[in-house]
């Protein structure tokens, strides 16, 4: 991997100030969350036993891929993957992710709460060597044991459904670059979310669905790699239609 | 297979996705392709894919990102197929 000194070392100075400050912003954001906006993962238990057992049982990378449905859900499938303390303690585990720039780049306050929410911002559709970069900092984070989280369709689903058929390849392509990388696919919805908004209901109750993998192929290039994404996509969609048969 | 001929095939490739259907009748090596020719990036795989099967060879991930324009993929394809 050719990742830059310069880069290695901004990542790892990203990594300890968000870690130091860890403490304060953890507990912090998820109160937000929690009381400010009312938003709650209900019944989360069997998806954290999963996402620290898969933390425990090997040092392999470890990818979360996940449904994507409104502008705040990195940071509730982190809610639903462990508790604001235990991330505090294992700051490895708090997933790494690869937001919109312009999303989240408006005000200062958004610039500081992505960088110590160990973000590393990407333009969609921006100079490709440029969203290159973003994902040779990516990979190079998870090999170094810290959890990452994609979401496998690029955006978020504008059917409101998981689309199975989104030609998207980060996915293949980190797990490409990681031997031996695991995939954690977590479905997460509200109870009443239809569709894509910008963020969720006030009050809204969170269902989690998840499975874990790994994804294989033995095709190279970016064949191999859509195949893969391909293969994370189709789980997704079978966690969305337990959700719903859930439901019914 | 010469440039002028990849070029054409590469740009043929692209008519599709471009949305900017006026940049693409005076397109040329330096045409950006997403900048200028407003193919949607979700569609570069699509696009990829394309390149690889017109031409028969195997692009990686890596190799897409130093693609911005068209001279780069006409210039990808002629050193990936010889």
């Amino acid at each position: 991997m050719q990742l830059r000194f310069l880069d290695r070392l901004a990542l790892l100075v990203q990594r300890e100030v968000g870690r130091w400050l860890g403490p304060i912003w953890i507990p912090v954001g998820a109160a937000l969350l929690r009381w400010r906006y009312g938003w709650r993962v209900v019944d989360a238990r069997a998806a954290r036993r999963e996402f620290r057992r898969l933390r425990q049982e090997s040092s392999a990378p470890l990818l979360v891929c996940a449904n994507h449905l409104t502008m705040v859900d990195s940071f509730l499938i982190a809610v639903a993957l462990a508790s604001p303390w235990w991330y505090v303690a294992h700051f490895g585990a708090l997933p790494w992710n690869t937001p919109e720039r312009d999303n989240f780049s408006r005000t200062w306050w958004l610039r500081i709460g992505t960088y110590v929410m160990k973000c590393i911002p990407v333009e969609r559709g921006g100079d490709r060597r440029e969203v290159g970069r973003v994902f040779e900092r990516f990979i190079w984070m998870l090999s170094r044991g810290d959890v990452g989280l994609i979401f496998p369709e690029g955006g978020r689903s504008r059917s409101g459904r998981v689309d199975v058929d989104a030609s998207t390849y980060g996915v293949g392509r980190v797990v490409k670059a990681l031997p031996g990388c695991r995939v954690l696919c977590v479905y997460l919805r509200g109870e009443g979310q239809n569709t894509f908004t910008d963020a969720p209901a006030r009050g809204e109750r969170f269902q989690v669905g998840f499975a874990s993998l790994e994804p294989k192929t033995e095709r190279g290039g970016m064949r191999g790699s859509l195949e893969i994404s391909k293969q994370v996509l189709a789980r997704l969609a079978a966690l969305e239609k337990d959700w719903f048969d859930a439901r019914q | 297979m010469g440039e002028a001929e990849v070029f054409e095939t590469v740009v043929k490739i692209l008519t599709p996705h471009a949305k900017n259907q006026a940049a693409l009748a005076g397109v040329g090596m330096d045409t950006n392709i997403l900048d200028d020719l407003k193919v949607n990036s979700a569609r570069l795989v699509d696009v990829v894919l394309a390149f690889e099967d017109a031409f028969d060879v195997e692009i990686a991930d890596e190799e897409v990102d130093n693609v911005n324009t068209v001279g780069d993929c006409v210039r990808l394809v002629i050193a990936k197929a010889s």
